[in-house]
């Protein structure tokens, strides 16, 4: 018995997720009927349209009538066998609830606290979705001043000494500033991400000069694979920021993406000055500090559009380089470019 | 002897450099001064080279030469049927598939239908296609190995293609499969072209048919033997003639021992049991495997029964609508960057084919006249194999021997890697879920199950087999992929309720047909060649169940149709990056940067 009632329970509030105006709500108003044991059951939104189960009621006028009463009471009305009862969602009105028939007006109470508890559940995951969007919009925007700044004087410099290099690195720099900036769809392609990394590349050459040593390796197989925006690009500037800056000396980064089965998988490896995995952890787990927002960054956004498999694997130790290999499946449904 | 080591050596080195080329390709990084370069495409030509390389299996390097040898015209339609299911791939399916981003049938269930149900379905037929696919393949290695190294069990072939194959895959070599499946096609088509043309001079050289005691490939008499034949029959098999015939015998013949001369009068059927020795003089008529046309002017004819004629269409249909179910042709479509190229890829296939194909026939009629002793002893298979020695006896036929034993095990290797590449991919997202995510593990299944069966089953002709799985996939996917383009009101329970039909019909069909194979053949030719019933049936059930279930139609329909047809230039797929950036010939005039090719 009362497991058949929890699971109404949670069926109501998984058919209330959209809010009253959602898909699910005549689905929800039959649930509640079911546990309330009522003739009728009606849910109204703020314009007073009343979703009823299982139909139409036959006093349908006298419904109506409360429920424009409730509306502008935002008390209950009338009495049993039938009452109105408002939603109060935050504190604020969100709809009306009509249940005709003999029923306990403590089970009516319970009910309506239940049901303005899961509508208050959905507003809180639709603004967790937001939060979520608006922090990847915020990654988009992260591009380093420190990275703007050298890669302009670099230009500046080679200006009247070799017009034409500058004025090809000027390009890669606005090609390089479009693809961050741009406002586009959530996802790309990863021969889209190479290329953004391409450009990235050749403005660093430009800045560190020999000490940067860059190989490419991408197999013409995962080209075509769409994932998030600026995923790659992030690790690679992670790669040349934190492997090959910080020292003296020549310093490799290796670009290696490749199929494995159903999976594409795309590593970042540096021989720089590595860290110690514990801080690595940390990072990843976002308590990092600000300079390494980034990684931690990448690593939800794939988690939450993947799943717990995908996540950022690093392997690094003090002195040993560093190596993050991104996993991602070649079809994931509503992962488009 | 040389024979074989020119043979053995010609498969060591195809094995060899398959390694090699995969190795390389994989190794292939470019440094820094031109990383540049790496985010090239692959071009639509040298994918199509890809999928025709990863296609060209043994059925098509051994198998249609073998029954154009024992069919005759009616085997025609092997090679048209195996060609022509990439114009219905082109046409119906092929830039659609691309722009909807599946990667596999399970993939294209889910995007359009979104269920999971349906996606295990056909999870699961992938993987009964495709294991159904390499059987045939281990089988025919196991045949051509026994054919180099005389006196080896057939298992000895299969165990070391199948071994090949999975080492291949773990350390790698297949990471770069678009080059070195492209690289396969070109080998392949050297192995079957090159010989075919110095046959033919060998042949015409020497006076084609009016030099010798041949029969007229259109005349009404049955084949003969060139030259005094003595071979010994390895399967117990029904021959008929056509004349009356003296040979010598050793053996069992019609269940009673002979040892001597040998009269078989026209018209009777004999049964010849396993390990009788047959010698035939130069000039005596050939006897042939009961139920292939016995004279050449019966085998040169097309369709003569009623029969025929539903196997004919029903192959047509199996051919026509199964390629596009195929699990290991549908993957290499990803590599295209958009609708276009996937359908300029399958013009290229279509091109390659086509020119692939004419060689197995030509070498099947000249095996007509040359090697009739396989007519005796079944093996029409090897025919390819076995032709260039009997042409051009000496070094000459040694080499082209090798050469084609080589192409066959690259046609082995190729469409068996393929295949389990594709498989153990499946078996790794989609069966073993959550529990083994481990690809080798994947790997080792998808290859080793195989080996299991084809040692274990009964062989018979490799088309035929192959046959069956392009019914499967026509029975099973190609339906979901039709309609899943096409028809608006598709629902999964449709989709699910087709496949089980189509699938499930074919699944019992095959099980029939080996029993029957096994027990003295007793089962009408519609259970061989089912698809002429179960295609229909499928699209009927998923038309049907579709229009009772119109409640299922997904509610993003509109949206993701229009993904599917939408010209790729509008954007609405791949290139937001030309409407953004300009498209490449632009950016090239702006600035001859490196990268912007």
């Amino acid at each position: 018995m009362s497991m058949s009632v929890l699971s109404m329970a949670r069926h109501i509030a998984g058919d209330l997720k959209d809010g009253l105006n959602g898909v699910g709500v005549r689905s929800a108003a039959r649930g509640v009927r079911r546990l309330l044991n009522a003739d009728f059951v009606g849910l109204a939104d703020l314009s007073g349209d009343v979703v009823w189960a299982p139909a139409e009621p036959p006093f349908i006028v006298d419904a109506h009538a409360l429920v424009e009463k409730v509306l502008h009471s935002e008390t209950k009305e009338g009495r049993s066998p039938l009452v109105a009862v408002p939603l109060h969602v935050h504190h604020e009105l969100a709809g009306v609830m009509v249940v005709a028939g003999a029923s306990r007006r403590a089970a009516v109470r319970e009910a309506s606290t239940w049901i303005v508890e899961a509508l208050e559940r959905g507003r809180l995951e639709a603004s967790a979705e937001q939060a979520a969007q608006a922090e990847l919009r915020a990654l988009r925007a992260e591009i380093s001043p420190h990275f703007v700044y050298n890669a302009l004087t670099v230009i500046a410099a080679l200006v009247s000494s070799e017009p034409d290099r500058s004025r090809e690195l000027m390009l890669d720099f606005a090609d390089y500033i479009r693809y961050s900036l741009a406002k586009r769809g959530e996802y790309t392609t990863v021969a889209d991400e190479f290329h953004a990394i391409e450009t990235y590349l050749a403005l660093q050459r430009a800045v560190l000069g020999d000490r940067l040593q860059v190989q490419v390796r991408v197999a013409p197989e995962v080209l075509a694979v769409a994932l998030p925006y600026l995923v790659l690009q992030p690790l690679v500037e992670n790669a040349v920021r934190h492997g090959i800056e910080p020292r003296t000396g020549t310093g490799h980064v290796q670009i290696r993406g490749e199929a494995e089965g159903n999976d594409c998988v795309i590593s970042v490896e540096d021989d720089g000055v590595g860290m110690d995995p514990a801080l690595a952890e940390a990072v990843l787990a976002g308590r990092g500090g600000t300079d390494s927002v980034g990684l931690a960054n990448v690593d939800r956004r794939l988690r939450h559009v993947y799943g717990p498999w995908y996540g950022l694997v690093v392997e690094t130790a003090e002195g040993e380089g560093t190596r993050v290999v991104v996993r991602i499946p070649r079809f994931q449904p509503g992962v488009m470019p | 002897m040389s024979a074989h080591i020119w043979a053995l050596s010609g498969v060591l080195a195809i094995t060899v450099t398959t390694f090699l080329v995969g190795w390389r390709a994989s190794r292939l990084a470019s440094t820094t001064q031109d990383f540049l370069v790496a985010r090239r495409t692959v071009r639509s030509r040298r994918n199509a080279a890809a999928v025709s390389g990863e296609y060209l299996s043994a059925a098509s390097f051994l198998g249609v030469a073998g029954l154009v040898l024992k069919d005759g015209a009616d085997a025609l339609w092997y090679p048209v049927g195996f060609t022509a299911g990439y114009l219905a791939l082109m046409l119906f399916v092929a830039a659609p598939l691309r722009r909807s981003g599946a990667y596999t049938v399970p993939d294209f269930c889910e995007a359009r239908l979104g269920s999971r149900a349906l996606r295990g379905l056909a999870a699961v037929f992938v993987v009964f296609i495709g294991i159904l696919y390499v059987v045939p393949q281990l089988q025919a290695a196991g045949l051509a190995l026994s054919n180099v190294v005389p006196g080896a069990p057939t298992w000895w072939g299969a165990a070391g293609v199948a071994i090949v194959v999975i080492v291949n895959v773990f350390g790698g070599g297949m990471r770069a499969i678009t080059v070195v499946q492209a690289f396969q096609y070109w080998f392949k088509l050297f192995a079957i072209a090159a010989p075919t043309f110095v046959l033919c001079v060998v042949f015409i050289g020497k006076g084609g048919l009016q030099s010798s005691e041949m029969t007229g490939l259109a005349e009404e008499l049955p084949p003969t033997f060139t030259s005094a034949a003595t071979m010994t029959v390895q399967t117990p098999v029904l021959l008929q003639v056509d004349e009356t015939v003296k040979f010598a015998a050793r053996g069992t013949i019609d269940d009673d021992p002979v040892d001597g001369s040998v009269y078989w009068t026209a018209g009777e059927t004999h049964e010849v049991d396993a390990g009788t020795t047959l010698s035939f003089s130069q000039g005596s008529s050939v006897p042939v495997v009961a139920g292939a046309p016995v004279d050449n002017a019966n085998w040169f004819a097309p369709v003569s029964t009623r029969d025929d004629l539903f196997a004919t269409y029903s192959l047509i249909l199996a051919l026509f609508l199964g390629t596009m179910g195929l699990p290991h042709v549908l993957v290499r479509f990803y590599t295209n960057p958009d609708g276009r190229a996937a359908r300029r890829t399958t013009l290229h296939v279509l091109v390659l084919l086509s020119l692939f194909y004419l060689f197995p026939i030509m070498l099947g009629a000249l095996s007509r006249l040359y090697t009739p002793e396989l007519l005796v002893t079944g093996r029409t298979d090897t025919a390819v194999l076995l032709l260039p020695t009997k042409i051009a006896p000496g070094l000459l036929g040694e080499i082209l021997g090798a050469i084609t034993t080589a192409g066959a095990f690259a046609a082995f290797l190729s469409t068996s890697s393929g295949l389990v590449v594709s498989v153990s991919g499946v078996l790794s997202t989609d069966v073993l879920r959550g529990r083994v995510r481990d690809f080798r593990f994947a790997t080792a299944v998808a290859g080793g199950v195989p080996l299991a069966l084809a040692i274990a089953l009964r062989q018979s002709d490799i088309s035929l087999t192959v046959g069956m799985s392009f019914a499967l996939a026509a029975s099973t996917f190609s339906p979901i992929l039709v309609l899943g383009v096409w028809w608006r009101k598709l629902t999964w329970v449709g989709a699910v309720a087709g496949i089980v039909v189509g699938g499930g019909l074919v699944l019992t069909a095959l099980v029939i047909s080996t029993i029957s194979g096994l027990t003295g053949d007793w089962a009408p030719g519609v259970i061989d060649q089912p698809a002429l019933i179960t295609v229909p049936a499928a699209f009927l059930t998923v038309i049907l169940v579709s229009k009772m279930t119109p409640a299922k139609i997904p509610s993003d329909v509109a949206q993701i149709r229009l993904r599917m047809h939408a010209p790729d230039g509008l954007g609405l797929t791949r290139d937001r990056a030309v409407a953004s950036f300009g498209t490449a010939e632009e950016r090239s005039r702006l600035a001859d940067g490196r990268h912007r090719k």
